[in-house]
């Protein structure tokens, strides 16, 4: 009724005013980043399949997405941190990869178990990450428990998967799928594929982990609170998101995080003209107390939490609450909720029951 | 089309009006709870709802929040179904957008409320892009301290999400103020929620609180525009937070908006208390009025003296002696501010005879600054064999000794330093001042009243083309307007200085070279009034309270403006113009 023109079309003329919009955007920064570094490197303990791991999480710079090039999703700002001109060596990719090995050997005991590597784009996409590259990557964290790396629903495939699992590496692809809901995905979000398509990249994940003696599998990343849906609408695309990646066989696990301010994104203008907020801590810790019983690890990890720019409750409560958060991933106990309390749930009640799509953000 | 929302009565841009669902509800209110929100097409796709004639549906909509780009809200934009039962759309008021609906809500208000020029921006624009009968509707963004303001500026509805929310974060809302409940060592409400010692007072009494606060604040708005003092109100009111003066003062500004739905009359006062009051439309347009439409008739000395308390002035103790010292020999006019000038004719001419400003004898350099321009206008346009200002030293000398020097003139002073205009030393100088000057007759008098009545209200010169043979009956400031032939073109009306005419006055006016305020109607005989959907076309210089021609296929009739000429044109519902005498023809 309200679309007089066909989906298709409709989602074309979306995509490419999202992707004009986007590009415009972008086109403001000015930084560029040495391809000898990686974006950026920290250690950290996470909750996998197989139990609580240390773990050194790499943001390695591979020239950035291709997709943000054309204009890109909404909320990301991680391409403005990628190289210019687009192109990363072998050898700048492995002078990056030293210097995360530097950086573990100095911050971290000993190697952590867990290895993830981000790439503000697709790990597996060989025009990024060439084969050589990801084979020589593969081979120098031969000798860890597990790896996560990032990817597209697109290139993941089980011989790319296999480079890792060869070597006995416990390995997860993580796909950015945002939500399950193909129409927030695409008009909120502009991000391009169809649950369909994560559908087919767990189904070689779980071919690649019936081959190998290591596991494979994939975990799927989730967005709350995209731009455009009101706080009640992105929890409840949040729950049924959780429940529909759960259900998907080869999907062992789901990292929902709230959506966070970036620089030069859509996301950034709608928050400068009052026009978006971050979700609340309370949507978050809602939102996993009622998927609790999902099939699949969840966990959470909001960035700048309790900030104007990341997820945030009052200011009183949102350590507490981020606390119980990340309890919670470790533990996958909803009870840890029942720990915290503050007086703004009620607001946060009000803002669930009276926010809508012509008043928000209702609370700032 | 709009089939739900009528505006009954209009005070400026605000509106009184009724949202014709079952039950009907009184606006300019909260409409939160006859809501019925379809959802939102960003999160699902959603079919056209069943709707149902007791809640307003909002049909499935995509909002856009402020900073939404332009492509982004162009390739997005929502075509909404036209349906049978009460709805309203979504719109952003960057992108304004009229659909076949009864009622709007702006998806990005957070964004324009809080900063008065995109507030006002956003208002005007969405105004002028809806029929001027629709709803329009403000969520999550009223408090009852902004809520007169938003309802100024030409919002029909709001809801009380912002002030629940607002209560649950502890934060106490009054008319004049937004405070933490911890800082409240009583409670300065007497709402029944406010029944509760302090002590006890919970954050959910403070959502409730602050919910009747909102509704209290609401029905002092409605009331005030059934009075027509809504301005007042908020002139006042408004100062209680930066941005809302900020609101009133871009408003002023915005002269095409704001002028186009001021009344050219009210029986109500008009309280002249701020500084504000000399930028209101009403005065200014008077200013303006004044000094290009009206012309003096008189060939006496012009005798420039201080306004009174009283109106209209002619009725005042102090203009009794003036009158007795001056007996008929000068053209009196009333120096004042926020007013500028009024000459005798035009004193009970709205709102020459309805204001009521606050007298100290200090004048601010702003005043002195407005009025001495209108003095020096009005006497670039008018000539007169002398000058006379009986005037006090304070404020008003120093007007005219500007204008004088601005001038060239030259103007006898009567009023002697540090005296009172109505010291018998003071009158006696103005005695003197006239001597030897002939009296004009009550016939002179009374023609150029009525002349100089029409010019202000129809067009320089419209005094003379409507009037080439004219004679007055009756007293004043009851006059009959007459022809040669002594029949009755028209009456003065004393309460606000109009004109209204008889049919022969009517024609006698459509047949002058006197721009004709015309409301074209079709085929019908209107009695009493004309509403909205029978209006084929109208002018668009026509104002509520104009007198206006009426003419169809099968009518010619005269009557009065109750909206201006494009909301005749635009509106679908509501009366257009109350009919005064038809002629079915």
């Amino acid at each position: 009724m309200s679309q007089p023109t066909p989906e298709v079309y409709e989602q074309g003329k979306g995509m490419d005013a999202h992707n004009r919009a986007m590009r415009e955007i972008r086109a403001r920064r000015e930084e560029s980043y040495d391809p000898h570094e990686p974006t950026r490197v920290w250690v950290d303990e996470d909750n996998t399949p197989e139990g609580v791991m240390e773990s050194l999480t790499i943001i390695l710079n591979t020239g950035g997405c291709r997709w943000a090039r054309a204009g890109g999703c909404t909320m990301c700002g991680y391409v403005a941190e990628s190289v210019e001109g687009g192109s990363v060596s072998h050898d700048a990719l492995m002078d990056q990869i030293q210097v995360c090995l530097d950086h573990e050997a100095e911050e971290a005991d000993e190697p952590a178990d867990l290895i993830k590597i981000y790439t503000s784009g697709s790990f597996l996409d060989e025009r990024e990450v060439g084969a050589r590259s990801r084979k020589a990557i593969a081979d120098a964290f031969a000798d860890r428990e597990r790896i996560v790396v990032e990817s597209l629903p697109d290139f993941v495939e089980r011989e790319k998967i296999a480079d890792f699992t060869g070597h006995g590496l416990d390995t997860d692809v993580a796909v950015g799928l945002e939500t399950a809901t193909d129409r927030v995905r695409q008009d909120c979000v502009n991000k391009y594929f169809e649950f369909a398509d994560f559908e087919d990249a767990c189904a070689e994940a779980a071919v690649a982990d019936a081959e190998a003696d290591a596991t494979a599998g994939i975990k799927a990343y989730l967005l709350m609170k995209p731009p455009f849906l009101a706080e009640p609408e992105a929890v409840a695309d949040m729950i049924s998101s959780i429940e529909r990646c759960s259900e998907v066989p080869g999907c062992h696990t789901v990292s929902m995080n709230p959506c966070n301010v970036q620089r030069y994104t859509m996301v950034d203008d709608l928050h400068f003209r009052d026009g978006y907020r971050p979700p609340w801590l309370w949507s978050v810790a809602h939102v996993l107390e009622e998927t609790a019983d999902a099939d699949a690890i969840v966990v959470s990890d909001p960035v700048g939490h309790g900030s104007d720019r990341g997820a945030h409750n009052c200011g009183e409560c949102d350590d507490r609450v981020q606390t119980a958060i990340k309890d919670f991933d470790l533990r996958q106990d909803p009870s840890v909720f029942e720990q915290v309390s503050c007086d703004c749930e009620a607001t946060w009640d009000a803002v669930m029951s009276l926010e809508t799509g012509y008043n928000q953000p209702l609370v700032r | 089309m709009t089939d739900y929302f009528e505006v009954h009565a209009r005070d400026g841009p605000a509106r009184l009006g009724e949202l014709r669902l079952d039950p009907p509800l009184a606006t300019p209110a909260t409409v939160g709870d006859r809501l019925a929100d379809a959802g939102s097409l960003w999160a699902d796709e959603r079919e056209v709802p069943e709707g149902s004639e007791g809640e307003l549906t909002v049909l499935p909509h995509r909002g856009l929040p402020g900073g939404t780009p332009e492509e982004v809200r162009e390739s997005f934009s929502v075509e909404y179904p036209d349906v049978e039962y009460p709805s309203a759309a979504v719109i952003s008021s960057a992108s304004p957008e009229a659909h076949a609906v009864d009622a709007y809500l702006l998806s990005d208000g957070q964004s324009i409320v809080g900063h008065g020029a995109s507030f006002v921006s956003g208002i005007v624009s969405v105004r002028e892009a809806l029929q001027p009968d629709t709803l329009l509707v403000l969520s999550g963004v009223a408090t009852p301290r902004n809520v007169a303001t938003l309802v100024y500026a030409g919002v029909d509805a709001v809801d009380a999400a912002r002030a629940t929310a607002e209560g649950t974060r502890g934060r106490y809302l009054t008319t004049e103020g937004d405070r933490r409940l911890s800082d409240l060592e009583e409670l300065p409400c007497a709402c029944p929620a406010c029944r509760t010692p302090v002590e006890e007072f919970t954050r959910a009494d403070c959502a409730e609180h602050n919910e009747n606060a909102l509704r209290a604040e609401l029905a002092v708005v409605r009331q005030r525009i059934r009075e027509g003092r809504l301005r007042d109100y908020v002139e006042g009111q408004a100062r209680h937070d930066q941005w809302l003066t900020a609101t009133m003062r871009e408003l002023d500004d915005r002269w095409g908006y704001i002028e186009e739905r001021a009344p050219i009359l009210r029986e109500a006062e008009m309280t002249a208390a701020t500084g504000d009051t000399i930028r209101r439309p009403e005065i200014r347009r008077y200013a303006d009025r004044v000094t290009t439409r009206y012309r003096n008739r008189f060939e006496n000395p012009l005798v420039l003296v201080p306004c009174s308390a009283r109106k209209p002035y002619s009725e005042s103790k102090s203009h009794g002696r003036f009158h007795d010292a001056i007996g008929w020999r000068a053209h009196l006019v009333s120096m004042t501010s926020p007013m500028g000038v009024v000459p005798q004719e035009l004193e009970t001419t709205y709102p020459a005879q309805q204001y009521d400003t606050v007298v100290t004898g200090r004048w601010t350099e702003e005043e002195t600054a407005f009025v001495a321009r209108v003095l020096r206008r009005y006497l670039e346009r008018n000539e007169y064999p002398e000058i006379v200002a009986h005037v006090p030293t304070e404020g008003y000398r120093e007007i005219v000794e500007r204008v004088e020097s601005d001038l060239a003139l030259d103007v006898t002073y009567t009023v002697p330093e540090g005296a009172h205009p109505t010291d018998e030393s003071s009158l006696e100088n103005l005695a003197e001042a006239l001597a030897g000057e002939l009296k004009y007759s009550k016939r002179e008098r009374e023609h150029n009243t009525v002349r100089a009545i029409a010019d202000y209200l129809l067009g320089d010169g419209a005094g003379d083309d409507l009037f080439p043979d004219l004679r007055t009956t009756g007293r004043y400031p009851k006059l009959q307007v007459r022809d040669g032939d002594d029949t009755q073109l028209a009456t003065m009306v004393p309460r606000y200085g109009t004109l209204s005419f008889t049919l022969e006055g009517a024609r006698r006016w459509v047949e002058s070279s006197v721009p004709t305020k015309r409301v074209e109607i079709d085929s019908f005989t209107p009695h009493g009034s004309v509403l909205a959907p029978g209006v084929v076309s109208a002018d668009e210089g026509i104002r509520v309270g104009d007198e206006v021609v009426i003419e169809g296929p099968r009518a010619f009739a005269v009557g009065r403006a109750e909206m201006f000429g494009r909301e005749m044109e635009g509106s679908t519902r509501g009366v257009a113009c109350e009919v005064r005498h038809v002629e079915e023809q």
